[in-house]
């Protein structure tokens, strides 16, 4: 690190992280305190609240529906990571060779990530429709039995994750995109003329040099993912019966509709620790895969 | 040949991306409120009155302006503070700089929804309920920003801060003359992000705002929805509305995102 | 160095600027601003009802109560229903809830039961405008809790059998009539059905608020008498599920024909291609327009008739420092000639008056010629069942229903969804 040391350096030091660490401190940690202390008292949001403790905790952690909604939540990310990466990057380096036309595009693989997800759900519902949609018309005229999608139990999650993919990669696309700007012709130049293919040039060169944009989307995407909620909702309402009901959806019920914020908070807390486990392995595993040049 | 094959792929499957919101406009701009479940492309009878509604039915012009200004406002927040915590992290070394990052990132992980009450709880010990500055308080700092920017401070190469600092540079020098116009890309792309963050969010406004003269977009568009029934054309015409602004937004900010970085700096 | 001094002024502008729009962002808007100045006592009333379709109705009532009551100023707040109570509870558990706000039904015990309802009969007594007789005396028992006043019951609204009078008549099928049993309608439904034309015969949800009076009007109860347990498991409850469900691809579109659109049904009988629907007299306006014919009769019973009925209530908030005020605007806004006249004339819901007679300019407006129906449906009242922990039961109920609704064995759902009902209460 280049510059000066000592209480210089920590003036710097304070000086360029001040500004996002008060507003953060003040206003997304202190409320994850506050949810902290309300995760030890039963509370209606009207009535006073009445201390239980660690009961919430204890409660959920036994639940049935809490267990079935963090299956929900980990089958969605399962399907979701992946597609949403490789889509992502399959479109990041399609279109970033110069061709006509690829300015025009880009916008249009950007335009799901502005489209509200109102309109993304009916969309998707439309062509996913087990009886009439265009996607079990197609699977059928090969031969393949068409799934219930979001009317069936067992595909509810996935017809959430094919919508939410097809949203996102253009996101994924514009970050991986930018990632791609940063590699300097010269390099990919070299790889040619020592002769090498375009996949070697690729996995050689291009990827490893992509990955610190990859590990903030990998990341990222897992810290989103464990929290989805309207994603699923607006595709299938948790349904049906509950089937696809993600944490964070039934973290909203407890708050608002059964009058148990303890409970909710208690969930998120938990929730919290998983997602905060995952974070720090994915930093940790950081050093084996990710090269900042 | 593959060329060929590539981009006509990529071309189709664009059309499947544009194709819902051709639908929403079709259904904007279809007279009467009713929208079945099949979608189509052409309207069966055109009409204006989705648009109209809205302009009825809300102050409009006011709440889009209440909307784009907070969005501005907050945009222009996240990328200062996010840009210099991510020189921070990226280029200054300090005891717990890893624990620190995490817990950034821990920021990200507790959901919305368990946190509006105590916000809202604390804004009210603020004595700021139902003002600008609440809608703007939790926007000014954001990990995921952090974050993203990090990276992109991170793949600099460091010859070009220690060639500045052998010059008599301080960091701060480095930071506004360096590092940002390097990173200016990536400083696009987040901008454009908060701004699509802030135009578009909910759960806070809904329950931190009570005055009409405060209200944003997505809280206007949402009393669009009566109890029993739903004006689809309105609800369309409200969606292109809040769309078309964040797709000029990516169309110039676009070209600032295409340039080649790494050969700037180095030359 | 010239430059040196103009950038500091500039620095300096900016700063102050900054510091100005800081400042100017902390203002409080309209609707927080000081409650009591010069002896005028600002209101703040919450509602859900009133937009987004009769903010000029509430707006005319409001001018009228003002011009009538000069010391009191109302300030009105909307929310949409679907985000209302989210609005509502954190408003509640902030401490800046509304002086008085909307509630439905289903909600009401929940909040009476946590507190949050100031208990009306100190500001009723210090309204010399309030006369308890105008008011239907049932409404107003809904309202009460652990025998206190928490609410004054605001409109009501009936679900209803409409029907398709064109349909039928191409059908050949006699209209339906005050005397039909579930029979009758099962039987004519199966007639209408042309599914090669994309016509069904009738339309009725599977879900809880279709299925409680559907055990009533099976003859059986969703709750025990005593309110302690579940019996919605009954053989008349297993009867009303089976009526419900089998409904669903012989006589009306599957769950994947309705695609989840909330308004599906609407548009498929105003297309004119769903001969019967139940659905309340809130869609009276919405079908003004459709060009065949239409009518409406008291949906049929089994064992006997029960009719679904929704009510709005509003209450004042316990926190409220404006009690006495608050409720004078309730009493106005709930008993007053100018909101009878509104809510008739615009077919808003009705207000719940003892004195039905006041109602007729309602019942003599067109279509549909038979409105006494739903006057009718009140007298046969299904009572939605309201409990403390409503929206788990829902919850419960739906789930049971669509689990059946899927193939599931009915029986053993319902026997499982009336047990953990039964934990609920």
């Amino acid at each position: 690190m280049v510059g000066p040391r000592g209480v210089r350096k920590a003036g710097i030091v304070a000086l360029f992280l001040l500004p996002s660490a008060v507003p953060l401190l003040l206003f997304t940690i202190a409320p994850m305190f506050g949810a902290a202390w309300i995760s030890l008292h039963s509370w209606n949001l009207q009535s006073p609240m009445q201390w239980t403790g660690l009961d919430n905790f204890a409660r959920l952690l036994g639940d049935a529906d809490t267990r079935d909604a963090l299956l929900h939540t980990l089958y969605f990310l399962a399907l979701y990571l992946p597609l949403v990466y490789l889509l992502g990057l399959a479109l990041a380096v399609g279109l970033n060779r110069r061709f006509p036309g690829r300015s025009l595009l880009r916008s249009m693989y950007f335009l799901p990530v502005v489209t509200s997800w109102v309109v993304v759900a009916l969309t998707w519902k439309w062509l996913l429709n087990p009886a009439n949609g265009l996607v079990n018309h197609v699977l059928e005229s090969v031969g393949i039995p068409g799934p219930g999608w979001w009317a069936s139990p067992g595909w509810a999650i996935p017809s959430a994750v094919v919508a939410s993919v097809w949203k996102d990669a253009g996101f994924v696309m514009v970050i991986l995109l930018a990632g791609l700007q940063s590699i300097p012709e010269e390099y990919l130049e070299a790889a040619r003329l020592d002769g090498a293919s375009a996949w070697q040039s690729f996995w050689r060169v291009t990827f490893p040099l992509l990955t610190p944009s990859s590990y903030f989307v990998v990341v990222i995407s897992l810290i989103s993912g464990f929290q989805v909620f309207d994603q699923i909702y607006v595709m299938t309402g948790g349904g049906p019966a509950g089937a696809s009901r993600p944490l964070v959806e039934e973290i909203y019920d407890l708050t608002f509709r059964y009058g148990d914020a303890g409970g909710a908070s208690a969930l998120s807390l938990l929730l919290f620790a998983l997602i905060l486990v995952v974070t720090v392995v994915q930093q940790r595993l950081q050093r084996r895969w990710v090269t900042y040049v | 040949m593959s060329r060929r094959l590539l981009i006509a792929v990529l071309a189709v499957g664009a059309l499947l991306m544009i194709f819902p919101f051709v639908w929403t406009f079709v259904t904007s701009i279809t007279a009467g409120g009713d929208v079945l479940t099949t979608p189509r492309l052409i309207p069966e009878k055109a009409g204006l009155d989705g648009y109209r509604k809205l302009f009825e039915v809300l102050p409009f012009w006011r709440i889009t302006l209440n909307s784009f200004v907070l969005a501005v406002v907050s945009t222009a927040l996240l990328l200062i503070t996010s840009s210099t915590a991510a020189y921070a992290f990226a280029r200054l070394d300090f005891p717990g700089k890893n624990v620190v990052f995490v817990g950034y990132l821990a920021t990200l992980m507790i959901p919305m929804q368990v946190l509006v009450v105590p916000l809202f709880i604390e804004i009210r010990a603020f004595d700021l309920v139902d003002t600008y500055a609440s809608l703007i308080v939790p926007t000014i700092a954001s990990a995921f920003g952090v974050f993203l920017l990090r990276q992109s401070v991170a793949v600099l190469p460091k010859e070009l801060d220690e060639a500045a600092f052998v010059d008599g540079a301080g960091h701060i020098r480095i930071f506004l003359r360096i590092t940002l116009p390097l990173i200016r890309p990536a400083l696009v792309t987040y901008g454009l992000f908060a701004f699509m963050s802030s135009w578009n969010a909910f759960l806070w406004p809904l329950v931190v705002i009570r005055s009409r003269e405060f209200m944003t977009l997505p809280l206007g568009l949402a009393s669009l929805s009566g109890e029993y029934t739903v004006q689809w054309n309105a609800i369309m015409a409200g969606s292109v509305v809040s769309i078309v602004p964040i797709l000029a937004l990516y169309a110039v900010a676009q070209k600032h995102i295409v340039q080649s970085v790494a050969q700037a700096g180095l030359k | 160095m010239s430059a040196r001094p103009r950038l500091r002024l500039h620095r300096a502008a900016a700063l102050i600027a900054v510091a100005a729009l800081a400042l100017a962002g902390c203002s409080k808007g309209s609707a927080t601003k000081d409650t009591s100045e010069g002896g005028v006592t600002t209101v703040r009333y919450l509602t859900f009802s009133a937009a987004p379709d009769h903010l000029e109705d509430l707006n005319g009532i409001v001018a009228a109560f003002e011009k009538a009551n000069p010391d009191v100023k109302i300030s009105v707040q909307t929310a949409p229903y679907k985000d209302y109570f989210t609005q509502l509870q954190t408003s509640i558990a902030g401490g800046t809830v509304a002086d008085a706000f909307e509630l439905d039904y289903q909600n009401f015990v929940t909040y009476a039961q946590a507190g949050s309802l100031a208990d009306l009969a100190g500001p009723a007594a210090n309204d010399k405008a309030w006369q308890p007789s105008v008011v239907s005396p049932a409404a107003l028992d809904a309202f009460k809790h652990g025998g206190k006043q928490y609410a004054l019951p605001e409109s009501f609204s009936t679900v209803v059998l409409i029907y398709n009078k064109a349909l039928f008549d191409a059908a050949g099928v006699a209209y339906p009539t005050s005397d039909w049993k579930w029979s009758d309608e099962a039987a004519a439904a199966q007639k209408l059905t042309d599914k090669a034309k994309g016509v069904y015969g009738d339309f009725q949800p599977v879900s809880f608020y279709e299925f409680y009076k559907a055990v009533n009007q099976a003859g059986g109860t969703f709750l025990s008498s005593d309110g302690k347990s579940a019996t919605f498991n009954s053989p008349q409850g297993v009867a009303a599920a089976k009526w419900l469900i089998g409904k669903s691809g012989t006589t009306m579109p599957t769950v994947t024909e309705i695609g989840n659109t909330p308004d599906f049904d609407t548009n498929l009988f105003k297309a004119g291609k769903l001969a019967m629907w139940h659905n309340g007299n809130w869609q009276f306006d919405t079908l003004k327009d459709v060009p065949f014919g239409w009518d409406v009769v008291v949906e049929p019973g089994d064992a006997q008739k029960a009719s679904a009925v929704f009510q709005n209530a509003v209450a004042v908030s316990a926190a409220s420092s404006h009690k006495d005020a608050a409720f004078r605007w309730l009493n106005f806004l709930t008993t007053s000639d100018q909101t009878v006249t509104a809510r008739i004339n615009s077919s808003w819901e009705l207000p719940p008056l003892a004195d039905a007679s006041k109602l007729s300019g309602y019942l003599s407006k067109t279509p549909p010629s038979n409105r006494k129906a739903v006057m009718d449906a009140l007298g046969k009242q299904s009572l939605l069942p309201v409990i403390a922990k409503e929206q788990q039961m829902q919850d419960i109920v739906n789930n049971a229903l669509t689990k059946a609704a899927g193939g599931e064995d009915l029986q053993k759902t319902l026997d499982d969804a009336a047990k953990q009902v039964t934990a609920l209460l």
